[in-house]
């Protein structure tokens, strides 16, 4: 194993160790820099996940004090995980790209009346070819010769009836899971426990990807169950260490550079604690938007109880889309557009969740038709508003001590709109197969899609990054995670911040190798 | 209406409670070999039956997720207090006590004290007393763990037959 000692002055810190954390990492220690990857959460093995929900929630969520305001959840706002291997850990494995026209959203759209909507400082064109590598990398179905996944129940139900909606964009998802074996691991066999942790591999995740092939490099070393408290800064204005909590104890490692990759509530607190004379309201936030314009994409999910039986909980979750609904067609009352998936929910989380607040017989009489229950999820383009933001509390407390984050956010009318819209077209896929009963489900279940809070852009008074993720302010300082986004695009995030990194590390490669780092 | 009869109250005992509470259990439950439980208990399954009443599970059923909430609060410094008073509440119809009512009646009560932060408290911890036990799993058509099984791959995650060109859908 790897060991570096704090003191080494040459050291890359990497801090989180998910999607971005991870594969930034394992590309820098393949380029042979010097890597330390700072990780909150504890390492498991595969032997420590388990085909239980509960069980998993417990294992993988970040817990951690949080509140909010305006509409999330007060005590449990965003749905992230804290665990090596991050948010990958828990996520569903679907990879869509951007669509050029969401990277243009601002020259697409026009002006939307209270957001603050920009074109990506990245063309499509630039970011193609990243994509391209990042789904080799990730093994994604449907491209690059990886087989699509085989089509499971719930997709059948959800193809079946959008065809007779009259969409045509239809197939089993372009997927980081793989269908065959790839990369030594296992084809997907259909556990059902997507968002548990996947127990044989077959998700992507850095906690069994990029990790352990980063160790291989012998440059990097992964220190789980640290956690990152701020970041010191030289008298010329460059970051050079990272101070961070473990076993009860406070180290700081000194570093070359740092790129933060905590996921977008972490990484706004950590940028926002780091305090000093040149940065009086957080690190690099000379423009103050750090924490500004957070976005999150609405989840809505409509369920049928279908006429026969489906058990939409025995196959890949999200191995299931209708892509028809993704462009932006303005006639429908709604700048972008959003995707439609499979999902399927345990019979606990549709007790909670499926009527919010509910009980008595309008819910227990669907619950008694579990089996027949057929479930899609709609995960739509949320515009960015200054409002909508992550700051810290004036005086509560974590039980490390650290100012607790809170997370402001309200829909903005474009997205109540494409909601309406979104469920209207959801109700009718699964009526036009005869359903008994279609129920809406709320956009109650916590964000997991976070962006926005560091953006990336040309104008250092109007963007937190350059379009490398170097921040404005300070030169060896990187945002790896989905704050980067200027936009949230209609669908899932995780390809686009693997595709970013993997261009990221390029840059910060390039940087070093010219002694600009 | 039923909330300013609270005079009749006291006049339905503690003892009567238990009478009814065993009574109820065992005209229910035929096979009643389970222990006849206490009132709380008794009272508390009741209260569950209103808030996820499913016809196949049984009243032993109920009692039992009832019991292990009883007995989860009373690990909570005050919480069996919080509970008991609420079911004060729910006793509080001039007609009889709540575990004794009819299913309407009971509803009807748990709808007037649905604000009560006990009645929060369930809502929020018996789904997953309920739901996450194998008993109604079985019921539902879930199964639970798939790994130990090898997942669905070869045990029809793809069966569907029902629907209209089900064959020709890849």
């Amino acid at each position: 194993m790897t060991r570096f000692s704090l003191e080494d002055e040459s050291v890359f810190v990497v801090i989180g160790s998910g999607a971005a954390g991870g594969t930034l990492s394992n590309e820098l220690a393949r380029k042979g820099h010097k890597v330390v990857c700072l990780e909150a959460g504890p390492r498991l093995t595969l032997s420590d996940i388990v085909n239980d929900e509960a069980v998993m929630f417990d294992k993988l969520t970040w817990l951690d004090k949080r509140m909010a305001t305006g509409k999330p959840n007060p005590q449990f706002p965003v749905w992230g995980c804290k665990t090596v291997g991050g948010t990958t850990m828990h996520w569903t494995g679907a990879c869509p790209r951007l669509e050029p026209t969401e990277m243009r959203a601002r020259s697409t759209y026009g002006e939307l009346r209270d957001t603050t909507l920009v074109d990506w400082p990245i063309t499509p064109e630039e970011l193609a070819p990243w994509y391209d590598k990042a789904e080799i990398r990730m093994g994604v179905t449907g491209k690059h010769g990886m087989p699509f996944l085989p089509a499971g129940n719930n997709f059948k139900v959800l193809a079946a009836g959008a065809r007779k909606c009259g969409y045509i964009d239809i197939d089993t998802h372009n997927m980081a899971i793989n269908s065959i074996s790839r990369d030594g691991r296992p084809p997907c066999q259909q556990l059902g426990f997507c968002t548990s942790g996947c127990a044989i591999s077959a998700k992507w995740s850095t906690l069994y990807t990029e990790i352990p092939q980063a160790e291989k490099t012998g440059h990097f070393e992964l220190r789980p169950e640290s956690m990152a408290t701020s970041i010191s800064l030289s008298e010329a204005g460059r970051v050079n260490g990272v101070t961070y909590l473990s076993g009860g104890k406070t180290h700081t490692q000194k570093a070359t550079g740092v790129a933060v990759a905590g996921n977008v509530v972490e990484t706004t607190r950590l940028l926002l604690n780091t305090r000093s004379a040149r940065f009086p309201h957080g690190l690099a936030n000379n423009s103050g938007l750090v924490g500004r314009n957070y976005m999150r994409h609405f989840t809505i999910q409509v369920i049928g109880v279908m006429p026969g039986k489906v058990h939409f909980n025995r196959q890949t979750h999200l191995a299931g889309v209708v892509r028809d609904e993704r462009p932006h067609r303005p006639e429908r009352g709604f700048v972008g557009g959003f995707l439609i998936s499979t999902v399927p929910f345990s019979p606990e989380i549709l007790a909670k969740h499926l009527l919010p607040g509910g009980w008595g017989r309008d819910l227990t009489s669907v619950l008694d038709k579990y089996d027949q229950l057929a479930g899609l999820l709609m995960t739509g383009e949320d515009p960015p508003q200054l409002s909508n933001a992550i700051t810290l509390h004036d005086t509560e407390r974590d039980a490390n001590g650290l100012p607790v984050p809170v997370v402001h956010y309200e829909d903005h009318p474009n997205t109540m709109a494409m909601k309406t819209y979104a469920w209207k077209q959801g109700r009718k896929i699964y009526e036009a197969l005869g359903a008994e009963q279609v129920i809406e489900m709320g956009d109650d279940i916590p964000a997991t899609h976070n962006m926005g809070t560091a953006r990336m852009g040309h104008d250092p008074k109007a963007s937190v990054c350059n379009p490398f993720g170097q921040t404005h302010d300070v030169d060896n300082l990187f945002i790896s995670d989905g704050s980067l986004f200027p936009t949230s695009g209609g669908c899932n995030p995780t390809l686009t911040i693997v595709a970013l990194v993997l261009r990221q590390a390029e840059h910060i490669n390039g940087r070093i190798h010219t002694g600009r780092l | 209406m039923i909330e300013s009869h609270m005079t009749r109250r006291s006049a339905v005992g503690r003892l009567t409670w238990a009478a009814l509470a065993a009574m109820t259990a065992s005209v229910r439950a035929p096979a009643a070999s389970a222990p006849v439980p206490d009132v709380r208990t008794a009272s508390t399954a009741a209260l569950f039956r209103s808030l996820f009443p499913h016809d196949r599970l049984s009243q032993v059923f109920y009692t039992r997720i009832a019991a292990a909430y009883v007995a989860e609060l009373g690990r909570t410094p005050g919480a069996l207090e919080q509970l008991d008073q609420g079911l004060g509440k729910l006793d509080a119809s001039h007609i009889a006590p709540f575990l004794a009512l009819p299913a309407v009646i009971q509803k009807s009560l748990v709808e007037q004290n649905i604000h009560l932060s006990f009645l929060a408290a369930a809502l929020m911890r018996a789904p997953e007393l309920l739901y996450r036990d194998p008993e109604v799993w079985a019921m539902i058509g879930y199964q639970g763990s798939s790994i130990e099984y090898g997942g669905y791959k070869n045990r029809g995650f793809d069966d569907i037959d029902w629907l209209p060109q089900a064959g020709a859908i890849t």
